[in-house]
């Protein structure tokens, strides 16, 4: 069991650091994003190319590093020019970006899966309850819980922090107050998206690259965000947790109706909280 | 009575008019497949191999004239979708369909084809429902079904020493008829199924289900997972160390793309493998060469294979029709026997599936490079089963 639980902290922990970016990228632009898996899919391409070249350790610097570039330029092309248009009009930039990404990447890498190869250094199994467990597993929860806690300090005891929180909550008093926000909208982006770039790199080694990869990984980070509550940072780090482990408990215990137990956790928390576990009205 | 002779010559140019015509319509092919999604990686070999085939008949001047055309569209392996796709194929002039990759997707276009005056070709789908119950006079198979695989593994299985097993399978219409199959082999050989496990298409982490095998205390683990499904399973029960403590083999998991994907972790995995670039027949050879010089530097996968099969069963169909017209083809395919890369292969009248060979291999190196291996040959007769009493299609 304890390692079912583990697995359970494994695929939250990767739900939490894509479901993060599109946190943020609500939180401040107020952007429902449906490129977010493309852009968590392109950062394990990205770092899939830079592993090639330089190793697994640049290919995290890589992913991270370029998609945080990207999330600049989609802030400053797309999320800032957009931004006093309709939401659906954004939703449907939005979309539009997802199946460019994705076409590109085609173009760039071809269909065919490709694996990253794990770093030496995190190749082995740890015994774990009796049972070998792979230490890369491990390091994927570190990460998540590291990124989880650094992001909490960040906002929590920065500067730049405050002005993230004072902006999402009530963005018109805090330009006034001399912010300047659409800098601090530029750096959440960014942060958003480097958090995907991240997640896509760090799934690598345990998950096929394909064009369409991101695809499933949005749906379920999707649910995250809607359960953890509309731009809440803390609600999406408990519904990434719960829906990991309440997933692969549903694979182990009823098998059959695993994959719909996240859409009735959606629909069980919207009834009985319509803002998410931690939401709150504006 | 020379105005009479030159009338009777335009009306006898003029009749002749639209039998010219025919011989320059061209043959148009529809192909609803996966180009996106869980098995775009099997869609994309299903087009890459009916665009060799057509490129080569189309050097050749096309099959007896008919320039060969081919339109593909995206199902994403969805059911629902292959129909409307299909449709859309069909109505656009496109009538012979062929390639979609999921069962589903076939079961889905079957009972429309005679509405749209359409064909389909089978040249993945393996769900015996395909030539049994579900079975239609417009509907072909090329490919072998689940029950051929059956037939290949069961003798293998019996010189197995694992007395239990575990099945992991995609929860689609085919991985559903390999734990059947596999469970009924296994009952015949007095071993035991302990765990079967049924993964959504698309799933991302099949750590649980891994762990559920290990926590089985199965011996050997019998796999129908295909595509990004495939080598997400493989890498990471490598990673859990399930490739080394127990016996992995499958169906449509030992296929090139899935070995050239994994790279070592693949080598010693066991499997059914329906078609082999390795395969030493003459033809065989000659397509493979030809390929070789299309696409350098690869050699084409079982996938590829199985569809240019489709492919030449269809051309010689055309020819012995005398038509590019849906409804003679069909007519045209039962029931000849047809030259392919594995040989000689009947299409058989009773379920409209070609009856063929199938293999047995292991993961190793050939020629420098790790790929599916044949280790065990099937000959047509034992591998493909009797046609089933539910298709009525004969006569």
């Amino acid at each position: 069991m304890i390692i079912h639980i583990l697995n359970g902290f494994v695929y939250g922990g990767l739900l939490y650091l894509v479901a993060i970016g599109l946190v943020l990228i609500f939180g401040i632009r107020q952007v429902v994003n449906f490129a977010h898996g493309s852009l968590f899919m392109l950062g394990a391409y990205v770092g899939y190319a830079a592993t090639a070249i330089a190793g697994f350790w640049a290919g995290v610097v890589a992913a991270t590093l370029v998609l945080a570039i990207l999330g600049l330029l989609l802030d400053r092309a797309v999320f800032r020019p957009l931004q006093d248009q309709d939401p659906i009009v954004t939703l449907l930039v939005t979309f539009g970006l997802l199946l460019v990404i994705e076409d590109l990447v085609r173009t760039v890498w071809g269909k065919d899966t490709l694996t990253i190869a794990m770093p030496d250094l995190l190749s082995g199994t740890l015994r774990i309850a009796g049972e070998d467990f792979p230490v890369y597993r491990l390091f994927v929860i570190l990460v998540a819980a590291g990124m989880g806690a650094g992001l909490t300090l960040w906002l929590k005891r920065s500067r730049i922090g405050l002005y993230v929180r004072a902006f999402a909550s009530d963005p018109l008093t805090t330009g006034t107050q001399g912010v300047d926000t659409e800098r601090v909208s530029a750096a959440v982006v960014a942060l958003g998206a480097g958090f995907a770039g991240l997640a896509g790199i760090i799934a690598g080694p345990l998950l096929a690259l394909s064009p369409a990869m991101g695809g499933s990984i949005l749906i379920e980070s999707f649910i995250v965000v809607v359960v953890g509550g509309f731009g809440s940072f803390s609600g999406a780090f408990v519904a990434a947790l719960v829906i990991g482990q309440l997933q692969n408990l549903g694979i182990v215990f009823i098998p059959s109706f695993s994959t719909m137990i996240p859409f009735l956790l959606m629909m069980l928390i919207l009834l009985w909280r319509p803002l998410g576990l931690t939401g709150r009205a504006a | 009575m020379g105005w009479t002779m030159r009338l009777g010559g335009a009306l006898a140019a003029a009749m002749m008019l639209p039998v010219a015509a025919m011989a320059q319509e061209p043959l148009r092919i529809g192909v609803p497949t996966a180009l996106t999604g869980t098995y775009a990686d099997l869609g994309s070999q299903v087009k890459r191999a009916i665009a060799f085939a057509a490129a080569e008949a189309n050097a050749a001047g096309g099959i007896d004239g008919h320039k060969v055309e081919v339109e593909y569209l995206d199902t994403e392996a969805k059911p629902d979708l292959a129909r409307r796709q299909a449709e859309k194929l069909a109505l656009q002039g496109n009538k012979v369909l062929i390639g979609a990759i999921a069962s589903g997707e076939a079961l889905a276009i079957a009972p429309l084809l005679a509405r749209w005056d359409a064909l389909y070709i089978a040249t993945t789908n393996k769900s015996d429902k395909i030539t049994a119950e579900a079975c239609v006079p417009r509907m072909f198979r090329v490919n072998r079904p689940d029950s051929s695989d059956a037939a290949t593994m069961a003798p293998w299985l019996k010189g197995r020493s694992e007395e239990t097993w575990a099945v992991m399978a995609a929860d689609i219409a085919w991985g559903r008829d390999v734990a059947a199959s596999f469970g009924k082999a296994a009952a015949a050989q007095g071993k035991k199924v302990v765990l079967e496990n049924f993964s959504a298409l698309g799933t991302n982490d099949f750590a649980t289900y891994i762990q559920k095998i290990k926590d089985s205390g199965a011996k050997g683990v019998w796999v129908a997972l295909a595509g990004r499904d495939a080598v997400n399973f493989a890498m990471q029960a490598k990673q859990a160390g399930l490739l080394d403590s127990a016996t992995v083999a499958g169906v449509s998991f030992v296929t090139d793309n899935t070995v050239a994907s994994i790279g070592d972790a693949a080598k010693g995995v066991a499997g059914i493998i329906n078609y082999s670039s390795t395969l030493d027949n003459p033809a065989n050879k000659a397509f493979v060469a030809a390929w070789e010089k299309a696409y350098p530097g690869t050699t084409p996968t079982n996938f590829e294979g199985e569809t240019y099969i489709a492919m030449q069963v269809l051309f010689q169909a055309v020819k012995a029709a005398g038509s590019v017209k849906a409804a003679d083809i069909a007519k045209a395919l039962p029931g000849r026997t047809y030259a392919t890369i594995l040989g000689d292969q009947q299409m058989r009248r009773e379920d409209n599936q070609l009856v063929g060979p199938n293999f047995f291999g292991v993961v190793e190196v050939f020629d420098g490079k790790l790929r599916p291996v044949v280790k065990m040959s099937v000959p047509a007769e034992t591998a493909t089963v009797a046609p089933s009493p539910a298709c009525k299609i004969a006569g």
